[in-house]
């Protein structure tokens, strides 16, 4: 299974000015259940067309298992035809004038394989995705998951090495998705591949890949794994993308001359961010009580959204706005005052490029005492007998 | 992995880096070599044509060096003078541009109108009998325009010119000049003609539309008269307007029936005012008045274009709530129903039955049963001079019918390939320059009338020219002229199929390791079936009924169906002209039917293409 390298890869369509894909370079190792995430219109679909040859490189080269498939440089480019990759088109590009079987066995065919393999190979793909019974329907005939699957197995008949997926989850309905995820996983463990996969949609992207790669704008944010991105977001962008409901944005730069209370109050707890742009803190992270302490916040809760399960509480303090979500059914009334403390350790910090700040804050000295987990899985700390460590969200 | 994310620091690669990875990567993709290899060919038939015939408006042609008083070949602006500045030029220019503004806009409104109506009464009303309506309506569009001139004449032709009288007159009744001849029977014929097209786009138009924002303005309250005005008609403005401007363009170049109904009386329009010049042998001027006939189809597409851009901003994608709503028409339903009915015995029955009786009469217009015969159509041992057998005992008229299969099929069918083709390199090919001049030189030949063209076409093939012999007085020069003339509609059509095919299915292919020969043959081939059956057997059709290419380029030997009618009225056997019409009005119409049958609505929207 070959491994796929990205180097400086760059691609400016026609008269374009800037770039769809920009510098981009990574390395896609043997086996890799890869995702590239982005925004809508990031260069993820142009990458993935350029990786499978249909579309070329402006600058830079592309390396597939070891042997150069596309480069600037070295004036070569190999067609689609000769890199054996499968490529599963977002909106699947079903031939409409062959039936299924025919659909999957083309591929097969140009390989001039003998017709008893050919058919013994196709009627095993087909039976793998389950869509052995429509073998003799036109696409125009299924719906769009068993098309999906046709297009899926069209490709995995000739067993390329690479299976490039074009937002393979984002045109099916709730069930079908969930049924597909575990399909895909299952094609990933028995054929092998290293699968690389589009989405816009953090959820597909962080429940299926071993590795993420967050783009913007045609450039790479950060590559990892879906914990690492979703812990150490590399810049603001990062941060802003992944999580739901969003992560909180505080403008420190702002602070002294804004009413941004919450600025002021992180100024004030931690001067060594002083010099960070801006700080932000996952909702889930922002821990509630009833009881007032030095490092809390007062503040008034605005609005309770329940999202099946989990609940989501915006919180204001004069015209600064937090969001905080918890599974715990939350006992306070809208209007009700409580206050919010935000533990040092859950603030990311960004500089005025946007780009991760390490500082090293003092962890809260209050809290240090006692190390238990929350309910919600991170490991601040608690002081048993402080306010702040009563059972969050329980009325004393 | 953290990533360092610092500012891009990768090499810009020189432009000649650049260039030699475009080649690499173009050796890859046939449809770079397709396109240039099209655009030669394009230059050579279409561009050199028409620039060969802009150049003879201004270049001293041979034989007219006494004239003009320069030698031949030089720079001269006695053409242009000659047409527009001389004593001459309200004979040779004003009245026949006057002529053909008046009916090409006199067409234009009245088909409008009349398409109009019939359109809504047949889409959206419960008129008696509308769907039938719908198919029945079309078909006037698809017999020749010049059938209801040739029934024209034999109903209403009067002694000013000679030969055998009409109808009318023999029964006794004197029919005037400005009935018989000129602007009127033509807009009549052309209404006739053109308004079933005006009922095919405005009808699509009418029911593309989205019924829902006809039940979102009823919700706010809107009476209907407010809904036709506010909502229904801004929206079908676009096809309006490309209904008229495409009629509008297509009276300008119109050619056979003026020929028919106004040249014996000197009613000249610009198509037969150039034919009139090509016939004296004034190039020159013929070359001016088909500049400005180009002039004019420019005009009219250049406000289409505009025309265009201005819908574009409110494309509505509807269809989804496209209900068959109807107005009812209460008690007048069955009345309403008359009106379509007239216009289809005026613009079908009457014609057709027309030129078949005439075809089975000795004497025009004698009604009594020993004056039928059949004689004209199976006959033997005839009186007349030279045609002694009936028609379909001619060995020349099967002669006809072989070399318009022959040449009008090759053509087609190489027209329908082209048009694919050059719908697959306008949309793969990587060099925009190249996609962008094919597209416009295959449309170019819309805008030259069918005379100008062929009588450019005679100018450069009739000597032979580098490797290329000389092609006059063969069937090859007929082909490709004609292949030519159908680029417009072949190209866009391949194009819109293309386009409309995108390149996922091939790009597919590709990746499952396809050559460019088992893609095309595979995949977008069959898939294409259909259009391209469409992209063939249009043209087929219209290549049957065209007059003006044939009636400069095909010499006896080459004669097709509609030059040898032609050739019989001239030599007044009418009775076998009229039965050559007729067959040639039956082929068209089964043609065309075959092409609905085949390929469903491909039709109507290729007509508005
Ligand atoms: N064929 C093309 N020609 C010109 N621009 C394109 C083309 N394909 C994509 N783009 C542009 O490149 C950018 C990236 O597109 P794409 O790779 O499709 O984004 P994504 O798949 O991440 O939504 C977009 O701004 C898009 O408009
Ligand atoms: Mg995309």
């Amino acid at each position: 299974m070959p491994t796929i390298e990205l180097k400086n890869l760059t691609k400016t369509y026609g008269k374009n000015t800037t770039p769809a894909v920009n510098d981009v370079t990574i390395t896609i190792a043997d086996g890799e259940f890869m995702c590239l995430l982005g925004p809508s219109g990031c260069g993820k679909t142009t990458i993935l067309r350029m990786i499978a040859g249909i579309e070329h490189a402006s600058s830079g080269e592309i390396v597939l298992g070891g042997s150069v498939v596309d480069s600037v440089n070295k004036s070569h480019f190999t067609p689609p035809e000769q890199r054996q990759i499968g490529l599963v088109f977002q909106n699947y590009a079903l031939w409409p004038h062959m039936t299924v079987e025919r659909n999957v066995d083309f591929g097969l065919r140009i390989q001039k394989i003998p017709a008893e393999e050919r058919h013994a190979r196709c009627q095993d793909v087909m039976e793998k995705l389950r869509i052995a019974e429509y073998a003799n329907r036109y696409p125009s005939q299924l719906s769009g998951g068993q098309q999906q699957r046709v297009a899926l197995a069209r490709m995995l008949a000739v067993n390329p090495g690479i299976l490039l997926l074009d937002e393979p989850l984002s045109n099916l309905d709730a069930t079908l998705r969930l049924e597909m995820r575990a399909e895909l996983r299952r094609i990933h463990e028995t054929f092998g591949t290293t699968i690389v996969f589009v989405s816009h949609d953090q959820w597909e992207a962080m429940t299926l890949a071993n590795t993420i790669a967050v783009m913007n704008k045609g450039t790479l944010q950060q590559i990892g794994t879906p914990d690492e991105i979703y812990a150490t977001p590399q810049n603001r962008f990062v941060a802003e993308f992944i999580g739901n409901p969003k992560i909180n944005m505080i403008e420190l730069s702002k602070a002294t001359n804004s009413l941004d209370k919450v600025a002021d109050h992180i100024l004030a707890r931690l001067p060594e961010c002083a010099h960070a742009d801006t700080c932000c803190i996952r909702p889930e992270e922002i821990v509630l009580s009833d009881v007032p302490h030095s490092h809390t916040l007062p503040m008034t809760i605005e609005n309770i959204m329940p999202t099946g399960g989990s609940w989501v509480i915006e919180l204001s303090y004069g015209s600064s706005r937090l969001f905080h979500s918890t599974q715990q059914r939350p006992y306070w009334r809208v209007q009700e005052q409580v206050n919010a403390f935000l533990p040092a350790q859950a603030l990311h910090f960004f500089d005025q490029h946007h780009q991760r700040l390490i500082i090293d804050t003092p962890q809260d000295e209050s809290l240090k005492r006692l190390k238990q987990p929350n309910q919600f899985g991170s490991n601040h700390t608690f002081e048993p007998n402080h306010p702040l460590t009563q059972p969050v969200n329980h009325r004393v | 992995m953290p990533l360092s994310v610092e500012t891009p620091h990768h090499l810009k690669p020189d432009w000649w880096l650049r260039v030699r990875h475009s080649i690499a990567v173009s050796r890859h993709e046939p449809a770079n070599v397709i396109a240039f290899i099209l655009a030669v060919c394009f230059a050579y038939l279409i561009l050199a044509p028409v620039i060969s015939i802009l150049l003879d408006a201004i270049f001293v042609h041979s034989g007219d060096a006494g004239r003009t008083h320069q030698d031949e070949g030089a720079f001269t602006l006695y053409y242009l003078t000659r047409a527009f500045m001389s004593r001459m030029s309200q004979i040779i220019l004003w009245t026949p541009l006057y002529n053909t503004l008046a009916i090409a806009l006199g067409t234009v409104a009245c088909s409008l109108t009349l398409g109009v109506t019939l359109a809504w009464l047949i889409n959206r009303t419960n008129m008696a009998g509308r769907r039938w309506f719908a198919s029945a309506l079309i078909v006037p569009f698809m017999l020749p325009s010049w059938t209801f001139a040739m029934a024209w004449t034999t109903i209403f032709k009067n002694r000013t010119i000679g030969g055998q009288p009409g109808w009318l007159e023999a029964l006794g009744f004197h029919t005037p000049n400005w009935l018989a001849y000129g602007f009127f029977p033509i807009v009549v014929i052309l209404i006739l003609h053109y308004t079933p097209l005006v009922i095919l786009i405005v009808g699509n138009a009418l029911t593309r539309l989205d019924v829902q924002m006809e039940d979102c303005a009823r919700i706010l309250g809107a009476p209907r008269r407010t809904i036709a005005f506010s909502i229904i008609l801004p929206l079908v403005r676009p096809a309006l307007m490309s209904a008229a401007l495409l009629i509008f363009a297509d009276c300008i170049g119109e050619f056979a029936v003026p020929y028919i109904l106004g040249l014996p009386v000197n009613y000249d329009t610009l198509s037969t005012g150039l034919y009139r010049s090509l016939d004296s042998r004034q190039n020159g001027v013929a070359a001016v008045l088909a500049a400005v006939i180009m002039i004019i189809g420019v005009i009219t597409l250049l406000i289409d274009m505009h025309m265009m851009r201005e819908a574009r901003r409110f494309v509505t994608v509807g269809g989804k709530g496209n209900m068959d709503r109807q107005t009812s028409l209460g008690k007048f339903r069955v009345i309403a129903a008359s009106i379509p009915m007239a216009f289809m015995l005026i613009a079908m029955v009457i014609p057709l039955i027309t030129l078949f009786l005439s075809t089975i009469m000795t004497l025009p217009g004698r009604f009594t049963l020993s004056n039928f015969t059949f004689d004209y159509w199976i006959g033997h041992h005839l009186t007349t001079v030279a045609l002694r057998n009936g028609i379909l005992f001619t060995p020349e008229f099967w002669q006809a019918t072989w070399n318009t299969i022959f040449i009008v099929g090759i053509a087609s069918l190489c027209s329908g390939i082209l048009g694919l083709l050059v719908g697959y390199a306008v949309t793969r090919c990587s060099f925009r320059g190249v996609s962008g001049f094919l597209r416009h030189i295959t449309f170019m030949p819309y805008l030259v009338p069918g005379i100008a063209f062929a009588a450019a076409f005679l100018s450069l093939f009739a000597v032979a020219r580098g490797p290329i012999p000389a092609l006059y007085g063969t069937p090859i020069l007929l082909i490709i002229a004609l292949i030519a003339e159908k680029m417009p509609f072949a190209s866009r059509s391949g194009i819109a199929a293309m386009t409309q095919l995108g390149k996922e299915p091939e790009e597919a292919a590709r990746i499952a390791g396809a050559s460019w020969f088992t893609r095309m043959r595979k995949i977008i081939v069959p898939i294409q079936a259909g259009p391209l059956a469409t992209g063939i057997l249009l043209p087929f059709i219209s290549g049957i009924k065209g007059v003006s290419l044939f009636i400069i380029l095909a010499v006896p030997s080459t004669d097709v169906l509609t030059t040898y009618s032609l050739r019989l009225l001239d030599y007044n056997y009418d009775q076998a002209a009229n039965a050559v019409v007729f067959m040639i009005a039956l082929i068209a119409w089964f043609g065309t039917l075959l092409i609905q049958r085949i390929s469903g609505t491909h039709l109507a929207q290729g007509l508005e293409s």
